[in-house]
């Protein structure tokens, strides 16, 4: 229905407009564009430059400050710095950690966006309200504030340990493990997936689910065969925002998770800062966004397909 | 068919349990540390601490890097957030309404630049910050919050413009009304829980964002959640939770303001690309 309505509206822009809008809309899209180009898109380009062993220009002032700058060697610049980063042991246990908790946390966030989701759509009422206020809860609490209070929580002296006390139970300590990443990223990726499944669960028509019904599809079959296929899109970006948000976390994993091995987000950070090393820093960086940049493929390929399935392409 | 439904094997017992569950997991933390606000002292195994008190009130209030730090974010917030809205609002109605050449190139290139680990952006621009002397300034920090703001001022407003019926203001076009008056109250008009939704979720992150400010703004510039990181390591908990609990009211005022629309669909509409 609504992308219909959509289909419409692009044909009357089109008609009513002429051919005015597309130069005065490429100007309208230029300011945040240029800002993103400038603050964004350079920085990583001399980023790129740097991490490839250009150090003079721009970078002239970082490779002297930095430790273990490795200069190039051909024209086009020498990967040392990415084999350095590749051979470096820590590395390895901080991607292996990274990509666990990244594949991990956002498997239970959908599973859990989807069943809140799915009890919404086909049962609703006042439970059904009560567990996706509760989801949406984490979207407005600033995520310091949730590390830190997930950090309270499950530590050495927290609430669960406490409690459980209470009853000659020793819950263990998981501040400082991988489980508190774990239970804090699952937190603060909880609202954007539920909000995106939600709304997709909701524009499918209940026509669709009652003639299933009539035709004798049981409850399994209506969630397997159609309410997840038409709600495809919204899960793959759920998917896709939580996978790519988890993978360059910071904050969370800074103070909830264990010292050795960490995630890359924090080890980018120290590898910055603390011991100074800022080449091998980069290219850390750059490996997450490689892996980012493919599930973001997947992202938009979704979008393409669904788009044109409906007709806006 | 909710009746039909119903014959799903969820028993009333296991919703209430997953409820519970759920409460636990999400309130518990936040619950557990705003009561710490207002302890005196707590000792492990004790369920209670041994008294209430204000006192870690008024030494947060009576901290003058605390109230700077206070300051600080009330006033760079709502800047970003009105800047934003220049650079990002008429983008965005572009982007809703028009079909540019390179429309779908300008979405993607924002979403883009969201994917790159933020983290590793901000040790990229420290070169760029030097070089055009943006470092520890108020503009440098602006500029850093702006950038996480961009996305959420782009995409949500302009799925919102999108959604306003084209007939409708062909409508009012043809009662006369003029081309201004037909924007401010019908577009205009239409598209604002979108765009209501994008200012608080804009606010929210440049409220929120601590890292990238820290890197530009320290030692010069701290606000709330930058102080909060030297917070934790600094002073007993419950100063921390004092500050947790000012640092998330902003917040929650904004949630009453727009969790409607937020719920409502408008946020999920701006993440898929049209």
């Amino acid at each position: 229905m609504i992308s219909l309505r959509r289909k419409k509206n692009k044909e009357g822009s089109l008609t009513s407009q002429g051919g005015g809008p597309s130069l005065l809309g490429l100007g309208l899209s230029l300011p945040p564009l240029l800002i993103v180009l400038v603050f964004v898109g350079l920085p990583i380009l001399i980023g790129l430059t740097f991490s490839l062993g250009f150090t003079t220009g721009p970078n002239r002032v970082i490779a002297i400050i930095g430790q273990q700058i490795h200069k190039k060697n051909h024209w086009w610049g020498t990967l040392s710095a990415y084999n350095d980063v590749i051979h470096d042991s820590r590395f390895l246990g901080d991607l292996g950690l990274t990509i666990f908790v990244t594949v991990l946390s956002t498997t239970l966030v959908l599973l859990l966006a989807l069943s809140i989701a799915l009890y919404q759509r086909l049962i609703g009422g006042r439970k059904a309200a009560v567990l996706v206020t509760l989801s949406i809860v984490p979207l407005f609490v600033p995520v310091v504030i949730s590390a830190w209070a997930i950090h309270t929580f499950y530590g050495g002296d927290g609430f669960m340990k406490t409690f459980f006390t209470h009853f000659g139970v020793d819950f263990p300590t998981l501040t400082s493990t991988p489980s508190a990443i774990v239970i804090g990223t699952v937190w603060t990726s909880l609202p954007f997936a539920i909000l995106m499944i939600s709304s997709g669960l909701q524009a499918i028509p209940d026509a669709l689910i009652e003639s299933a019904k009539d035709c004798g599809a049981s409850v399994f079959r209506v969630i397997a065969n159609i309410l997840v296929p038409l709600a495809k899109t919204p899960i793959i970006i759920a998917a896709s925002f939580t996978s790519i948000g988890i993978l360059g976390s910071f904050t969370i994993p800074l103070f909830l998770g264990p010292n050795q091995p960490t995630m890359l987000g924090v080890e980018i950070s120290n590898f910055f800062g603390a011991y100074n090393r800022p080449q091998q820093s980069l290219v850390m960086a750059f490996i997450v966004f490689a892996i980012a940049s493919g599930i973001a493929v997947l992202y938009v390929r979704s979008n393409i397909k669904s788009a044109r399935e409906s007709g806006r392409l | 068919m909710a009746k039909f439904f119903k014959s799903i094997n969820l028993s009333r017992i296991g919703i209430n349990l997953f409820i519970a569950l759920l409460a636990v997991f999400i309130l518990g933390p936040l619950v557990w540390l705003g009561v710490h606000a207002f302890a005196a002292d707590w000792h492990y195994p004790n369920l209670y601490p041994s008294g209430l008190t204000m006192r870690w009130w008024s030494k947060v209030f009576l901290d003058s890097a605390l109230a700077t730090a206070i300051k600080n974010s009330l006033i760079i917030s709502p800047i970003v957030v009105i800047i934003s809205m220049f650079i990002c609002l008429p983008a965005a109605y572009a982007a809703g309404r028009m079909n540019f050449f390179g429309r779908k190139a300008f979405m993607i290139t924002l979403f883009s630049a969201n994917s790159f680990p933020k983290i590793g952006l901000f040790a990229a621009i420290a070169t760029l910050y030097y070089a055009l002397n943006l470092m520890g300034t108020f503009v440098g920090v602006v500029i850093i919050q702006l950038l996480g703001t961009i996305i959420y001022m782009t995409w949500i407003p302009a799925a919102a413009f999108a959604a306003v019926p084209k007939n409708l203001e062909e409508a009012a076009r043809d009662a006369g009304a003029s081309k201004f008056t037909v924007f401010r109250t019908i577009t205009l008009r239409l598209a604002m829980p979108g765009i209501l939704v994008a200012i608080v979720m804009s606010f929210l992150a440049s409220f929120d964002e601590a890292q990238g400010t820290y890197l530009v703004g320290a030692p010069a510039i701290f606000t709330m959640p930058t102080e909060m990181y030297s917070l934790v390591q600094n002073y007993p908990i419950q100063v921390a939770a004092v500050f947790s609990i000012l640092l998330a009211i902003p917040s929650v005022l904004l949630l009453g303001l727009a969790r409607k629309h937020i719920m409502g669909g408008q946020l999920a509409e701006g993440f898929q690309l049209k």
